[in-house]
């Protein structure tokens, strides 16, 4: 009797572990958040990425086709993005461009398999932080030649981690864009 | 005695079989309070059944300009729906200012939208199901796609 019941318990925990091991993952959300102090609003958002995943496949209207977008040529004055883009993927961690001006500070880098862009304002006090996860900016470039592929940067943001992708800040206003698991802004 | 028992059960049995149809597609809801002393309070639910049969109902022509501006977004239009009805429940959107609070939410197979202001408070909520056979009622107006 007490081998059955051992037997029987050590079969439900099993059970409990397989039905973990196969749960679902959980859903990722892209999360908006504007606050603005100068009329006391505030504005959430919560989009479940596979929402996003099934409707932009579905957008067949102006430069939108089958999940990517038209935007001419990928190459300018002869560059090949696409080049630099694997170029820049290979490269060690590190500051590309610095411009430092009287009314803007402008700061591209690569660090922890990102590319980070921060632009700063002077005049009106306005700061913006870009964090592109690698995998997305490849997956973007990944479409033909003069296509960016919005479906396959969204299926990579879906794999990428909990990331902070913008941030906008002024005197008045704070925008946040992040990704996580979350179904609440807050 | 039988007899009229029998005719009460088929009866019973219509009303039940009718009243399960006309509630499968769910209901909306919507519910305005005017917060004035005289205001209006307001609250109406409907099968949402009964939405795409009475659309059904309207001639052709007055939805033929309305269908033929919806057609080519029909994809897109069945995208999204599908893509909520099959997303996790939450909160989708939320505004806030210093007089009004409003909130989108998907809530099991309903879209949900809650206004409140100084004046009123709304609340809608839409089964998506419903929506989605309302929607493509007006855009087969006037022929099938």
């Amino acid at each position: 009797m007490t081998n059955t019941l051992r037997t029987g318990l050590v079969g439900l925990a099993a059970l409990c572990l397989s039905a973990a091991a196969l749960a679902a993952p959980p859903s990722r959300y892209l999360h908006v958040r504007v606050d603005d102090a100068s009329n006391q609003e505030k504005v959430r958002v919560n989009i479940p990425l596979s929402l996003v995943e099934t409707v932009i496949p579905a957008i067949n209207h102006g430069q939108f086709h089958g999940g990517e977008i038209d935007c001419g040529d990928l190459r300018a004055n002869g560059v090949d993005l696409r080049m630099i883009l694997d170029a820049v993927k290979n490269a060690p961690d590190g500051e590309f461009v610095t411009v430092q001006a009287p009314d803007k500070d402008v700061r591209v880098a690569k660090s922890n398999g990102n590319l980070i862009v921060h632009v700063t304002e002077k005049g009106d006090k306005k700061k913006v932080d870009v964090t592109i996860p690698w995998a997305v900016a490849q997956a973007l470039g990944s479409g033909t030649d003069k296509q960016i592929n919005l479906e396959a940067a969204i299926e990579a943001l879906e794999k990428a981690g909990d990331t902070t992708l913008v941030t906008v800040t002024d005197e008045d206003q704070t925008v946040r864009v992040w990704i996580d698991s979350r179904n609440t802004a807050d | 005695m039988i007899l009229l028992a029998k005719i009460g059960l088929g009866f019973f049995g219509t009303a039940l079989v009718a009243g399960a149809v006309v509630s499968s597609e769910g209901f909306i809801h919507v519910k305005v309070n005017e917060k004035q002393t005289d205001g209006h309070h307001i609250s109406l639910v409907v099968p949402a059944m009964l939405v795409p049969l009475t659309l059904e109902m309207v001639p052709n022509h007055y939805l033929a300009p309305a269908a033929q501006n919806l057609r080519p977004y029909m994809p897109v239009v069945d995208a999204a729906l599908s893509g909520l009805a099959n997303c996790p429940d939450g909160t989708l959107v939320e505004v806030t200012d210093h007089e009004q609070h409003a909130t989108v939410v998907k809530q099991g197979g309903s879209i949900v939208v809650d206004v409140q202001d100084p004046d009123e408070t709304v609340h809608v909520a839409v089964p998506l199901r419903a929506t989605r056979n309302a929607i493509h009622e007006i855009a087969d107006a006037g022929g099938t796609i």
